[in-house]
């Protein structure tokens, strides 16, 4: 008996489960296709097969997100011949990350694409974050089921993640900013009372920073924060999908709702509309339709392409033209002057500096009040918001919504406020931290001493 | 406590039980292993050279963080290490050294602190006198080794400032 031809279109059906094609279709020629493409690749699993149109605009969300996850994926990838050639050893990290830098072929650019992304994911994420927060979008909208404050919650970890990641990450060349960089932040964790000096040992691995502290904070980098920020990525998407897309997504399926059959307030609510999911459920009608939805394969697929591969462009572009610094070898016998942390944690050393409170004999050191609590509380309030928040669901997927006004306006307050700080940290600190505004000259300071 | 309704849930709970209790186990003896029981820093009382080396007036001890102060027959060390957050101060000679009474004579200041990294600002005698630090930089107790005459600091013994004891008087 002759083997059927499979490849033909007239060839019977394959056996359930079975796809007879070595790939997948990205073009695909009707609905059908385009729905097994999702099925039977494993990475577009986590797309639904239709998406709704609202969702994908570049205006909505501005794909922060993908972005961030691209810069992601970007680091990985130019971390791992980085592995290859970095020396997590106090006497030879310095040494070989210069041999990244000046003798490695392409070595300077790697070393910058890895650089480059991770200041760019800190902006992407924190973006993000806070085009979530105007549009309201960690709300439950009209779904049953939503838990989006979850993925809100996972996204504050994630960017904490991201900062955290950014820390270890420049400590790894063990120049003069890295020596300092860990003095300083494992002495506010020492300010914390009773457990700090536990936790400063800790992290340090003894007393004093040395060979135990450098492969500490490498295993960090390289396995602990990016397993645990791949697991809680991973877990975030399958939320957003979870949770019926993104919040513009189900506030579609209210308005259409609205629209298609405006509900009989006597026979609609009733127990049994509630129990047959008709009536706070999105209807999946309003999701089918042709005008509000598309075909994830190619319509998601090509626009998260077009954002992924827009930004390794970017970043591969930029890291010819800007190469990463690297300082001079760690001295544990010389402090910088000034020495400043990278731009996203200068706000923070602002409030160090600012925040130590003498209250008679009585005094806290700013670096638990501005290093530890005041972080801490910011972060706590960032946590809880969602349960906070009473505006309606309605409310939910609308950029800076009228019922949300306040607390948008106490969001952006602090956001202003801590930019200012920033600035200040940048610009207009000198020597011994001294102020200065940008047009004065600072003052000549021997280097020694 | 709520009854057991059946064998097979007693049996559910204590297999569960055991299992976490494993894991639980094996998870804290690898955290544990990363506590270091013996310690390899460097040794907190070090021999900072013969006497006759310190100038009068004021030299700095990169390797210890230290600046040693000498007026004469009379020694004290006062700690570079910022008490804000670590960093290392610097010092800056004043242009007209001031005299202090203390508790047993009047000591000497010649320079002022500066932090490169927060801005705090110390006087002569270590006190925190502007910026974030929280206290005066520390003292730490001088001596003279039997043996060979040197100078002898104990990183592990902070004196208060100006503290007589804090003060080695060679005399």
């Amino acid at each position: 008996m002759a083997e059927p031809d499979l490849r033909t279109p007239s060839a019977p059906p394959t056996a359930p489960g079975v796809h007879p094609k070595p790939f997948w279709s990205f073009r695909p020629r009707s609905d059908r296709e385009s729905g097994d493409a999702v099925v039977s690749n494993f990475m577009l699993h986590w797309f639904p097969a239709k998406v709704s149109k609202a969702s994908l605009d570049w205006s909505y969300s501005f794909w922060l997100g993908t972005a961030s996850a691209a810069l992601l994926l970007l680091l990985v990838l130019s971390g791992m011949p980085l592995l290859f050639l970095y020396v997590p050893s106090v006497e030879r990290a310095y040494a070989s990350v210069k041999d990244i830098e000046y003798v490695v072929t392409f070595g300077s650019w790697i070393r910058a694409v890895h650089r480059l992304s991770a200041h760019l994911m800190v902006v992407a994420v924190v973006l993000h974050l806070v085009r979530v927060f105007l549009t309201g979008a960690y709300k439950n909208g009209v779904g049953r089921g939503q838990r989006r404050p979850v993925n809100w919650v996972l996204g504050v970890a994630m960017l904490l993640l991201t900062l955290f990641l950014s820390f270890t990450g420049y400590l790894l060349p063990w120049d003069q900013l890295a020596y300092w960089a860990v003095t300083v932040g494992t002495n506010i964790a020492s300010s914390i009372p009773w457990v700090g000096n536990t936790i400063r040992e800790l992290l340090l691995g003894g007393r004093e920073i040395d060979q135990p502290t450098l492969i500490r904070f490498y295993v960090l980098h390289v396995i602990a924060l990016p397993g645990l920020l791949g697991i809680l990525f991973v877990y975030h998407m399958w939320r957003v999908r979870k949770d019926g897309g993104l919040a513009r997504a189900d506030r579609e399926g209210v308005l259409e709702q609205k629209a298609e059959a405006p509900p009989g307030p006597t026979k609609t609510y009733t127990l049994l509309g509630v129990a047959r999911g008709q009536a706070p459920a999105i209807r999946a009608s309003s999701l089918e339709a042709r005008d509000t939805t598309v075909n994830a394969v190619p319509d998601l697929v090509r626009r998260a392409a077009i954002v992924v591969l827009g930004t390794i462009a970017v970043v591969g572009i930029l890291s010819v033209f800007f190469r990463a610094p690297l300082e001079e070898p760690a001295n544990a016998l010389v402090t910088p002057n000034p020495a400043k942390a990278p731009w996203y944690f200068l706000w923070l050393q602002e409030i160090v500096t600012d925040t130590t409170v003498h209250i008679g004999s009585f005094t806290i050191n700013g670096a638990f009040l501005g290093g530890v609590l005041l972080p801490g509380l910011l972060l706590t309030v960032l946590t809880l918001w969602p349960w906070w928040d009473k505006s309606p669901a309605a409310a939910a997927g609308v950029w800076l919504g009228q019922s949300r006004r306040r607390q948008n306006l106490v969001f952006l307050a602090v956001c202003v406020v801590i930019l200012v700080f920033t600035f200040i940290g940048t610009f207009l600190r000198g020597p011994y931290w001294h102020f200065y505004w940008p047009w004065e000259a600072w003052p000549e300071i021997p280097g020694r001493i | 406590m709520k009854a057991l309704s059946s064998r097979r849930e007693l049996l559910l709970r204590l297999g569960t039980g055991a299992g976490v209790a494993a894991l639980t186990g094996q998870a804290v003896a690898s955290l544990r292993s990363l506590v270091p029981n013996v310690s390899y820093d460097a040794p907190t009382t070090v021999k900072l050279g013969p006497t006759a080396e310190f100038p009068d007036g004021l030299k700095f001890l990169p390797e210890q963080r230290l600046f040693v102060f000498r007026e004469g027959k009379t020694f004290h060390a006062i700690s570079a290490v910022c008490t804000h957050l670590g960093c290392t101060v610097r010092a800056e000679a004043l242009a007209r050294p001031e005299e202090k009474a203390v508790e047993g004579g009047t000591l000497r200041l010649t320079h002022r602190f500066l932090c490169p990294c927060h801005g705090s600002e110390y006087s002569g005698d270590g006190g925190n006198v502007a910026g974030p630090a929280p206290r005066p930089l520390t003292w730490y107790r001088l001596s003279v080794s039997p043996d060979d005459e040197q100078l002898v600091v104990d990183l592990a013994d902070p004196v208060e400032p100006a503290d007589p004891e804090g003060r080695l008087n060679l005399a």
